[in-house]
This record gives structure tokens, C-alpha cells and sequence, in this order.
């Protein structure tokens, strides 16, 4: 599902002495199948833009096209048209309310009054891509799970709505590294294997580096910079003055491209930690023999 | 969503409403109530309403946005009024519609309360409006501080205001969050009938009780990893102190007291 943004500005409290504008004028594209990466410091702007996604908040003025559905300050998101954006909140484990797993994951589909056996399959093939054992968790109260395991639930009850928009903000925020890892390569996969347009939100770099093909560099409430990494890693003096970091991958290239003859130079498009390692084994295993 | 329900809430500023001790605000609260009790005729409405309005134009806020403190008790005024205007009898007739009479007592009754809850009402959120929550829960905890000697909690009472306080904006965006989150997936709360309404609610509760409980643990940890053991022996970072602002605050309270004493029929 294509996105399009159309100058759209979000005002906070408007007409109160605590009025702030979060949005300014923000127009963008994202084309349908995607992996956005949104990237900007706390406070930037990237949490309201994509509570836009969802028609959770109106813009304030301008325009935002989801697919066919279009939404101004008049213009609100249908109900039933929700179920097409899956939107991942931070900290999604402080939603869980059920008794069960089972029932908690199924809460979306069954607001969207799908019927009961396609919920239950659904909900089982929610829970073993964020990999967890449907048989084994179902009937286990959400609340005696640990960190991690409650995170994998929550992602999974919006998965379970089938939605053609993945949007996650900050889905592995104070999670370990193999759990953040196994959060990510899930949502990567069925990302990958069933099409959908996925935006993440994120504060590390490497993370928007291992999967994003597209990034959007948010501050004060604008787009910073957008483009594919190779071109956005690129500018990194300007992203040093957003006081954001280029993933250590790219830092590694230039300073190796330093010390390195110019007709040896190793390409900047190797910002992705494996195409890197392997790059780099290729020529260690070439003899040098010129 | 829910940013219209934090009416009343603390505005910083430099005024001098915002700089007159906490203490004396609450003092002349209690003054102001009263009197507006006392009062019982046009000119001592009209002293009451003059003096508010003064208020308003000390504490340098945008008159709409304090007027917008009264959005949740107009349905409350307007009830009192129809009431009074229909049901309190005496003095001259003015309409007639069957058994259905409207009198000038009842109109001089529907005005007055409705200004006497108006009056109350305004004067009491120039209150929130002006202090931050910290000065006022320590304006209250010194206030007290005679009953602590009778054996009253004061520190305590007043430690569990500031909290309470403090988590008002937490917990409403926390809400606010869950509501967000759970609308995402799907969840209608403003359908339905009133028994499916009330179900809906459950998704909303639980999160945040669990939010509460654990934000709760979390806070009482906090506090004794830095070493908090209750009131005793504790200083204050902000001392409060009475200042020309506050002499002020006291002669317009011994002034309104006779004014409304002397005009009061």
C-alpha cells in the first residue's frame, strides 16, 4: 500500500498556552513493500507522524493518502480501513489485557469481527513468526511471561489483524540483544514474505542499516533527510549536527577507504554488516599477485 | 484525546498571581468562599465579580482559556438554574403557563447561585492555575503543620497529594496511550450499547492499573535508593516565604471582608 504525505502539519493543544507544533509541512512518499527506516532524536516528531498512519490523530492541515483512503482535519480513517495498518506501539507489552495469550492476540481480528476459525489460525501463525510455541503458550496469562516473550505477544496481536501496513516504533527498546535480533528477523521475514509496506522507527542506526531500504531522518518536526542508506549515510557531517550516528559499518569503510589506495577503495554501498564481512573476506582470500 | 481534560492544570509564569506564596492563596481561598456565601444582593455580587475579574487580569492568562475551566460544571449551573427558576417561588409572576409559574425569586435565585458556583469555581482554578503542584502541596503541608503535633500524618498526607499530583499527566497520557494502542487494534469506544461500551473499558483498565501498580513499586523503590525515611528531619530545597505580594493578598481579603460585610443586606 502506497503512502503519500501532502504538506501535513500536526499542532498539539491548539489554542492552549501549551500549544506546540510537532509536524511541519511534512510531504513524503513511501511506495507500497518498503522498509522505512525512521531515525531522529526523541521529541523529533517520528511518534506523531505515524499515530498519522492510523487516523489515531488528524492532521492538523494538509493531506495523507493511504492506499485509496484519504484523510485531512475533516476527514477521519474509517474503522474498518485500521485493520489495513498494523501500528506496534512503543513499549506494545504495556497493552496486554487478557487472561490468555491466545485470547489477547485474537482481540484484533475479533474487533474486526473475522470469523472465529480463521482468528484461531491466525493467531497461531502470529505467534510462531514472532517464534514462540502456539501450543505451548496459548493458554498461559500474558502477565507471567517474561520481558521479551510479553513484547513478542503484543507484536504478534497486531500481526494477528493481517494489516497490509507494518508500523513499529522502537519494537526491541530494552531488550537484549538476541531478543532484539529475534524480534527484527521475524518482522524482516514476513515483511519479506508477505509483501507488506513496513515503516521502523528507531533510535540505532545499525538496525535501520540491517534492514531499511529507504530512511527518513526526522528533527524539529521535519524530514531531515530522506533517501536510500547509501545516499543518507553519506551526509555525515549533517547527521552529526542532528546528533545522530552513521552505523559503525560506514565509520569502518571510511577510515579503512583512508588508509587505502584510491583504485582500492571499498564501495560506501557496503553499509550492511554481512555484505561487509563478506566484502572484506572476498579480498583478504584474493592472492595479491599484480 | 484526552488533552481537555487537563483544564485547570498548572500554567508557568511570572505573575503576580504565580509568585504570591501558596499559602496565602489557600487562605484567601477559604476567605473568598465564604464571603461569596455571605453575599446576598447585587452590589455584593458585583464586588465579588469585579474582584474576580481583577484576579483574572493579575494572573496574565488569556481569559478564554480560563473561562474554559468552567466548561465541565456549565451542565451542573445550567441544571441549578432551570431548578431554581421553575421550582423557588415568591415576589411577582412573571409567566404563566398552566400550573407551570416562573417568579422573581426564582429568577433572583437562578442568578445568584449560578454566579456563587461560577465565582467558586473561577477563583479556585486561579488557584491550580498559578501554582505548580510542588509549591502547593508544601503551602498545604505547612498549613497543617499544627495538627501534625495532635498526631495528624501531615508530611505524609501532603507527600501523598504531591504524588497523586504529579501522576495526574502520567497516568492521563499513559491512557491516552493505551486507548491510542488499543484503537489500533481494532477496539470501537464510542459504539455500542451502554453495557458493550462498558465491557470496552476492561482493554483500557487493566494496562493501566498494571502501569499504576508497577509505576507505584517502582516510585516507593526509587525513593528509598535515595534515602527518603518519612518527614522527619527533612529540609526544604525552596523555602516559602511571605513577600509585599502576599501583604497585598491580606489587605484585599480584610478589604472584601468589609466591603461585602457593609453591603450585604
Amino acid at each position: 500500500m502506497q503512502i503519500t504525505f501532502d504538506k501535513v502539519s500536526h499542532i498539539y493543544g491548539k489554542g492552549t498556552p501549551f500549544e506546540r507544533l510537532a509536524l511541519q509541512e511534512i510531504s513524503l512518499t513511501i511506495p507500497s513493500g518498503s522498509f522505512v527506516g525512521i531515525i531522529g532524536q526523541t521529541g523529533s516528531g517520528k511518534s506523531t507522524l505515524i499515530q498519522h498512519l492510523n487516523g489515531l490523530l488528524s492532521p492538523s492541515s494538509g493531506r495523507i493518502q493511504l492506499g485509496d483512503v484519504e484523510i485531512t482535519s475533516s476527514k477521519r480513517m474509517p474503522h474498518v480501513r485500521r485493520r489495513d495498518i498494523g501500528l506496534v506501539f512503543q513499549y506494545p507489552e504495556h497493552q496486554l489485557f487478557e487472561e490468555t495469550v491466545a485470547k489477547d492476540v485474537s482481540f484484533g481480528p475479533l474487533n474486526f469481527d473475522l470469523p472465529v476459525e480463521m482468528v484461531e489460525s491466525r493467531t497461531r501463525e502470529s505467534l510462531e513468526v514472532v517464534g514462540l510455541d502456539y501450543e505451548a503458550i496459548k493458554d498461559r496469562s500474558p502477565f507471567q511471561l517474561s520481558g521479551g516473550q510479553m513484547r513478542r505477544v503484543a507484536i504478534a496481536g497486531v500481526l494477528a489483524m493481517q494489516p497490509k501496513v507494518l508500523v513499529l516504533d522502537e519494537p526491541t527498546a530494552g531488550l537484549d540483544p538476541a531478543g532484539r535480533k529475534a524480534i527484527l528477523e521475524g518482522i524482516y521475514r514476513i515483511h519479506r514474505e508477505q509483501g507488506l509496506t513496513t515503516l521502523l522507527v528507531t533510535h540505532s542506526m545499525e538496525e535501520a542499516a540491517s534492514y531499511a531500504d529507504y530512511l527518513l531522518v526526522m528533527a524539529d518536526g521535519k524530514v531531515a533527510l530522506q533517501g536510500p542508506p547509501r545516499e543518507v549515510f553519506e551526509q555525515v557531517d549533517l547527521l552529526k549536527q542532528l546528533s545522530l550516528d552513521v552505523p559503525e559499518t560506514v565509520t569502518l569503510v571510511s577510515r579503512m577507504n583512508q588508509s587505502l589506495p584510491d583504485n582500492e577503495h571499498l564501495p560506501h554501498s557496503l553499509y550492511r554488516e554481512e555484505e561487509l564481512i563478506d566484502h572484506l573476506l572476498k579480498r583478504l582470500s584474493v592472492p595479491k599477485e599484480r | 484525546m484526552l488533552q481537555n481534560i487537563a483544564i485547570g492544570q498548572y500554567v508557568p509564569g511570572q505573575s503576580f498571581l504565580h509568585r504570591a506564596d501558596p499559602r496565602s492563596k489557600l487562605l484567601f481561598i477559604i476567605l473568598f468562599a465564604t464571603l461569596v456565601f455571605l453575599a446576598n444582593n447585587a452590589i455584593t455580587y458585583a464586588v465579588l465579580i469585579a474582584f474576580t475579574l481583577i484576579t483574572a487580569l493579575l494572573s496574565r492568562l488569556s481569559l478564554s482559556y480560563i473561562l474554559k475551566s468552567l466548561k465541565p460544571v456549565w451542565i451542573l449551573i445550567l441544571f441549578t438554574v432551570v431548578l431554581h427558576i421553575f421550582i423557588t417561588k415568591g415576589g411577582t409572576v412573571y409567566y404563566q403557563w398552566g400550573s407551570f409559574t416562573i417568579e422573581e425569586e426564582g429568577v433572583r435565585q437562578a442568578i445568584f447561585i449560578s454566579l456563587r458556583l461560577g465565582l467558586l469555581i473561577l477563583i479556585s482554578s486561579f488557584l491550580t492555575l498559578t501554582t505548580s503542584p510542588i509549591d502547593l502541596t508544601e503551602g498545604l503541608e505547612r498549613l497543617l503543620g499544627p495538627f501534625g503535633r495532635v498526631g495528624v500524618p501531615v508530611h505524609e498526607i501532603a507527600l501523598m497529594m504531591s504524588i497523586a499530583l504529579r501522576f495526574i499527566p502520567t497516568l492521563m497520557e499513559e491512557t491516552d496511550k493505551i486507548i491510542k494502542a488499543q484503537t489500533a487494534r481494532g477496539a470501537n469506544f464510542s459504539s455500542g450499547s451502554l453495557l458493550r461500551r462498558a465491557k470496552n473499558l476492561i482493554p483500557i483498565a487493566i494496562p493501566l492499573f498494571i502501569s499504576a501498580f508497577r509505576r507505584a513499586e517502582e516510585l516507593a523503590l526509587a525513593m528509598e535508593a535515595r534515602g527518603y525515611r518519612g518527614g522527619v528531619g527533612r529540609t526544604r530545597l525552596n523555602k516559602l516565604a511571605f513577600s509585599w505580594r502576599d501583604s497585598c493578598v491580606a489587605v484585599a481579603g480584610v478589604v472584601l471582608l468589609f466591603v461585602i460585610g457593609w453591603w450585604r443586606s
